[in-house]
């Protein structure tokens, strides 16, 4: 049974050739069956491997298919190798399974558009890619995952290139991932140099037999890898593409920016948890900025005005839960969150996607409003993903999963009450900007034109993640509300169990209250600054410190501002001075030097008898003076 | 003469008795398939009887000629080289308005005259196979009886000839000193005798030099290459670049190995100085060069420099080195040559590069073919240039010879734009309208012609890529008595 397992990411991949080769002859339906069918066979793979896994699982709990040796050099083996626990059935099935519901979506959300096998080659690319990093058993494999995901994220948010923003917001993304990309890259030339190998099991043997915890070693590779996860889970510093990476057509948001690529770093910290375990500093520092990060871009989604960014921030923010249940040794809560937040924003995206098509490609909230009547099906499931987001107690997925992070984070010894606190401050502004963005869009006067778009291929898929949403949190219900911890059992035969908690049942309950009452505060503040009276906002948006407050937050902090003074500035001045390449100079007059000895030496060739002859006589004249003279 | 010498002698004799026969035939029955035919035929029954002359016990014929297994591997070359020139020719002969009967004939007697040089071992011989040789290219030359290539006969008589008595004049003054003709004493006497070869012999030496470097096309004995290149009919030129300048290799790396004198201090000064210099003269001149003919006799001028790094190298590499960079020298000449051959028509071979232009899409197999013969001389991988200036670098590596070796590197790149340009006019689109009355026809290939290409691009990438059983072929003929 497990032998299929290779099929799984074999499947989207000769997808994306077939589309490829011969997309440009293929009619639409056939590459709609080709683009989204290869990956619902991943997904119907990963889900009978999955059931197989659980029924009878493998021997300690996962499973090495050995494919091939890529190459044997000098003592270091590289193999083309897939493995499967827990952690990467929990990945794969969210990565095939969400993937195919956004390639179902995809096939209505993208018939008008010309590229239409162009979009399905690349997703399907995206999803081979992504299900190689999940499976891959050598980081080496791994890299090749990861930068295949990068590039498709680059190919897909410029997917309209004609437009040279989306260019530039594509460019944006590849090279600020790229900065996170050569830390990972440093980081496995270090490890591999130390362990001879790069087998994310051997390694990991390897760092706790031959590396003393926080030595500088283990601190060096767990930054590094940092670095990398930083870049493509858009963590701060590094966080400033995500928003712009919208430009891309909203499934490729739903699927690469929100359920699956942007999880890869919380991914990558997961698998190599004994590298951060080495390395306090550096898992300290993961719940740091996941602390600041959920703040910032939970404070910037506040004055965002297209829906797109406001979700993009969200994801920011919501990731940033994730780093900060990673950096306090939740691991298990950390990846369980990554799963409902898959869900849940996946849908909020679609919904989105739908509202979008609905107004003819109009993004602005304020330009929306009142369409809770004209797409009652849309809002409902809209407003099932924003309760998810918000975490609404007891019925939404969303709750039993950031509930069980607050709890952590409280409880760990590695956490505390200032972490506790960012947390749940972030929980509240959650709640606001994500009840703002329900009721502009879907509250209120009915601003604009609404062509409704009913394609069951739409609507489908949103159903599902829409129950998912409600549903998905039930595999995993604290002791206080029943005690059915199947999830963490799950993940837990891969990933250490989080530290040992000294806290009775009543301060678990206790906090669950507070985190319930200060998400209903947070909705509460919603209805009453944007729905009751939205005066108050236009009184303070109006004011001079408003406006400032307002541009700061919509800048997204002002980091673009920043990096362009300090790295793009400066850098576009050197090049300007260097506007003539004096390095290029060096060439062109070699090239001269060539060319006048060209057209010297081409003198010589007149044609004459008598001057060729002249320069025989002199040449023996020359030849002879030295023989005999040296 | 005894039986035995004969027996040694047959690929030479093979040779000259074909010359004899086709001569008869020719007076009496004019067919130019028939013509062809038998020459080929007497090529390769002279080439197939090499292993004979090689299984002999006693491998010199009277004192002028030894043919040991270094004089056979170039008699080999220079036969193997010919029998792909008649299958140029022919094809190349059929098209055009000039009756080539005894144009087979000049061409089996000089390759006599290279057979000669290539196993000379007296300066009799050298003298009776250069002026074979050369009187024989002289009528080759102008064989068409046009006004370029009758300029340009002229322009290689009045020259051969005069470095042809500096060469001999330079034969006198060791006769001077030596009392004798015969290499194996005066190598005998060089190597062992006075520690300091005195003035006389150096200068003897270095006339020699001087009627070998004009052979070879070395600078400052080059300025008639491109003329003569550019007047005579391309199969000619292929004869010239290659067979000539082949078989006076031979005779010089034997005269100079074999007595020892190149690793002399002086003499391996002028001989770096020439390699250098026709590297970067032959490089330069063809770098903005129109003329495909001129730019590939340029080009030639860079290639023997390349070659004298291997010469100046007197390790044990120097000698397989050198066979292997001829052979595939040999290989990749004839192949653009026969490009050229196979593109001309009655009155016209394509010289100019502006005739190229769009080849790719006009003759896509001719112009492969091109693009690979060119990029064997550039040197690029999987190419037999590529393994011939691998091991001629090896060479010179091994017996340090560091100036030449980096003129070499640098010139590799300057040929480079050349080469590349070729195939870069050959791929792009077809000429403007108003040049399109200078292109040659689409005339299909003729089959002998095409089949002497097929075989020399198989034998090309062949090399290239798998050169181990030539190297080893090599390295068990070519080594001289050093």
């Amino acid at each position: 049974m497990l032998e299929l397992l290779w099929v799984i990411p074999a499947a989207p991949l000769a997808g994306f050739l077939v589309l490829t080769l011969f997309g440009s002859r293929l009619r639409k339906p056939a590459i709609a069956m080709i683009g989204a069918g290869s990956v619902g066979l991943s997904a119907a793979i990963g889900i009978m491997l999955s059931a197989g896994f659980l029924d009878s699982p493998p021997a300690e709990h996962a499973y090495t298919q050995h494919l091939w040796t890529w190459m044997n050099v000098a003592g270091y083996v590289f193999r083309i190798a897939l493995y499967f626990d827990a952690l990467a059935l929990v990945m794969t099935f969210v990565v095939a399974c969400v993937g195919f519901l956004i390639l179902v979506y995809s096939v209505q959300y993208m018939a008008d558009d010309d590229g239409y096998a162009r979009f399905f080659a690349y997703m399907d690319l995206f999803v081979g890619s992504m299900l190689i990093l999940v499976l891959a058993d050598d980081l080496l494999l791994l890299y090749l995952g990861w930068e295949g995901v990068g590039l498709c994220s680059y190919l897909l948010i410029g997917f309209w290139y004609k437009n040279p923003a989306n260019a530039r917001a594509a460019v944006k993304a590849f090279l600020v991932t790229r900065i996170g990309d050569t830390a990972m890259a440093i980081g496995l030339l270090l490890l591999a140099s130390h362990f001879h190998t790069l087998r994310i099991q051997e390694v990991m043997q390897g760092v706790k037999e031959q590396w003393s915890v926080g030595s500088g070693l283990a601190v060096a590779a767990a930054a590094l890898m940092l670095g990398g996860a930083l870049g493509k889970s858009g963590q701060v510093p590094l966080q400033v593409w995500l928003p712009d990476a919208m430009a891309g057509p909203t499934p490729v948001s739903a699927l690469i920016h929100a359920a699956t690529m942007v999880t890869a770093g919380v991914y990558l910290i997961a698998r190599t948890h004994v590298l951060f375990e080495w390395a306090p500093v550096v898992q300290s520092a993961v719940a740091a900025i996941g602390a600041v990060t959920l703040l910032l871009a939970g404070m910037a989604a506040l004055a965002q005005r297209d829906i797109k960014r406001v979700l993009a921030y969200s994801t920011i923010s919501q990731i940033g839960y994730m780093f900060l249940a990673l950096g306090v040794g939740a691991w298990s809560a950390a990846i369980f969150h990554l799963v409902t937040h898959a869900f849940f924003k996946a849908l909020l995206f679609m919904a989105a996607g739908v509202v979008i098509l609905s107004l003819h490609h109009e993004q602005d909230l304020f330009k929306m409003g009142g369409l809770r009547k004209q797409m009652p099906l849309v809002f409902w499931s809209f407003l099932v993903g924003a309760l998810s987001l918000t975490s609404l107690p007891l019925v939404t997925a969303g709750f039993y999963s950031k509930d069980l992070i607050l709890w952590m984070v409280w409880s760990s010894p590695l956490g505390g009450p200032w972490l506790w606190l960012a947390g749940s401050i972030g929980a509240f502004v959650t709640a606001i900007y994500t009840f703002r963005m329900v009721f502009l869009a879907f509250f209120g006067e009915t601003q604009s034109h609404v062509t409704p778009h009913r394609g069951s291929f739409l609507l489908i898929p949103i159903a599902v993640l829409a129950a998912l949403s409600m549903v998905g949190g039930f595999i995993e219900l604290p002791r206080t509300l029943g005690h059915l911890p199947l999830f963490s059992k799950l993940v837990e035969t891969a990933l250490p169990p989080p530290p040992e908690a000294h806290y009775g049942l009543s301060a678990e309950a206790a906090f669950q209250v507070v985190a319930g009452t200060v998400v209903l505060a947070g909705m509460l503040m919603a209805w009453l600054l944007f729905l009751r009276s939205p005066q108050y906002v236009r009184s303070w948006s109006a004011a001079p410190w408003g406006v400032a407050l307002h541009r700061f937050l919509a800048s997204g902090c002002g980091f673009d501002w920043a990096y362009n003074l300090v790295f793009v500035r400066p850098f576009v001045r050197l090049a300007e001075i260097n506007r003539s390449d004096f390095i290029d100079s060096i060439y062109t007059s070699i090239a001269g030097a060539n060319l006048l000895g060209h057209v010297i030496l081409s003198r010589t060739q007149t044609g004459q008898l008598r001057w060729y002859m002249m320069g025989i006589v002199a040449g023996a004249a020359l030849t002879v003076a030295l023989a005999v003279l040296l | 003469m005894t039986s035995a010498m004969f027996v040694v002698l047959l690929p030479i004799i093979v040779t000259g008795v074909t010359t004899v026969a086709v001569m008869l035939v020719v007076a009496f029955y004019r067919n130019h398939a028939l013509t062809a035919a038998l020459t080929s035929c007497g090529l390769v029954a002279a080439f197939l009887i090499l292993p004979v002359s090689g299984a002999a016990a006693v491998r010199e014929a009277t004192a002028l000629l030894v043919l040991d297994n270094f004089a056979l591997y170039y008699i080999g070359l220079i036969l193997l080289a010919a029998v792909a020139i008649v299958m140029i020719s022919f094809g190349y002969f059929e098209r055009r308005a000039v009756d080539p009967h005894e144009y087979y004939l000049l061409l089996l007697c000089a390759v006599v005259g290279g057979e000669v040089l290539a196993a000379s071992n007296h300066f009799v011989s050298l003298v009776l196979g250069l002026e074979i040789l050369s009187v024989s290219l002289y009528a080759l030359i102008a064989y068409a009886r046009t006004l370029k290539p009758l300029e340009a006969a002229v322009k290689y008589l009045v020259l051969a000839a005069g470095s042809a008595a500096f060469l001999f004049f330079g034969a006198a003054l060791l006769y001077a000193e030596f009392g004798t003709m015969e290499l194996p004493t005066i190598a005998a006497a060089l190597n062992a005798g006075t520690p300091i070869p005195s003035a006389i012999v150096l200068a003897g030496l270095g006339l020699i030099i001087v009627g070998v470097g004009f052979k070879l096309a070395l600078v400052p004995f080059h300025l008639w290459t491109a003329d003569v290149y550019e007047g005579a009919s391309a199969p000619v030129t292929a004869f010239i670049a290659t067979v000539s300048k082949g078989a006076v290799f031979a005779v010089l790396f034997r005269y100079f190995t074999e007595s020892g004198v190149h690793a002399h201090h002086a003499l391996l000064f002028i001989f770096t100085l020439v390699a250098i210099t026709s590297m970067f003269v032959g490089n330069l001149l063809a770098l903005m060069q129109l003329n495909v003919k001129r730019m590939l006799a340029y080009s030639s001028i860079a290639h023997l420099g390349y070659l004298l790094v291997a010469f100046l190298a007197s390790g044990p590499l120097a000698a397989p080195a050198a066979a292997v960079y001829l052979a595939a020298y040999f290989i990749t000449t004839l192949g653009a040559f026969g490009v050229i051959s196979a593109l001309s028509d009655r009155d016209h071979e394509p010289e100019n590069l502006d005739e190229y232009r769009g080849l790719f899409w006009r003759r896509p197999w001719m112009a492969l073919t091109f693009t690979m013969m060119l990029l064997s001389l550039a040197g690029i991988p999987l190419t037999a240039g590529f393994i011939g200036k691998f091991l001629v670098i090896a060479a010179g590596e091994e017996s340090a010879r560091w100036a030449a070796i980096l003129a070499l590197v640098v010139n590799s790149a300057i040929g480079l734009f050349y080469y590349v340009r070729v195939v870069a006019v050959m791929c792009a689109g077809t000429p403007r309208s108003s040049e399109a009355s200078t292109l040659p026809p689409a005339l299909p290939a003729h089959w002998s012609g095409a089949s002497a290409l097929v075989i020399l691009t198989g034998a090309l990438v062949w090399i290239g890529v798998y050169p181990a059983p030539l190297l080893k072929v090599i390295q068990a003929l070519v080594t001289l008595p050093g």
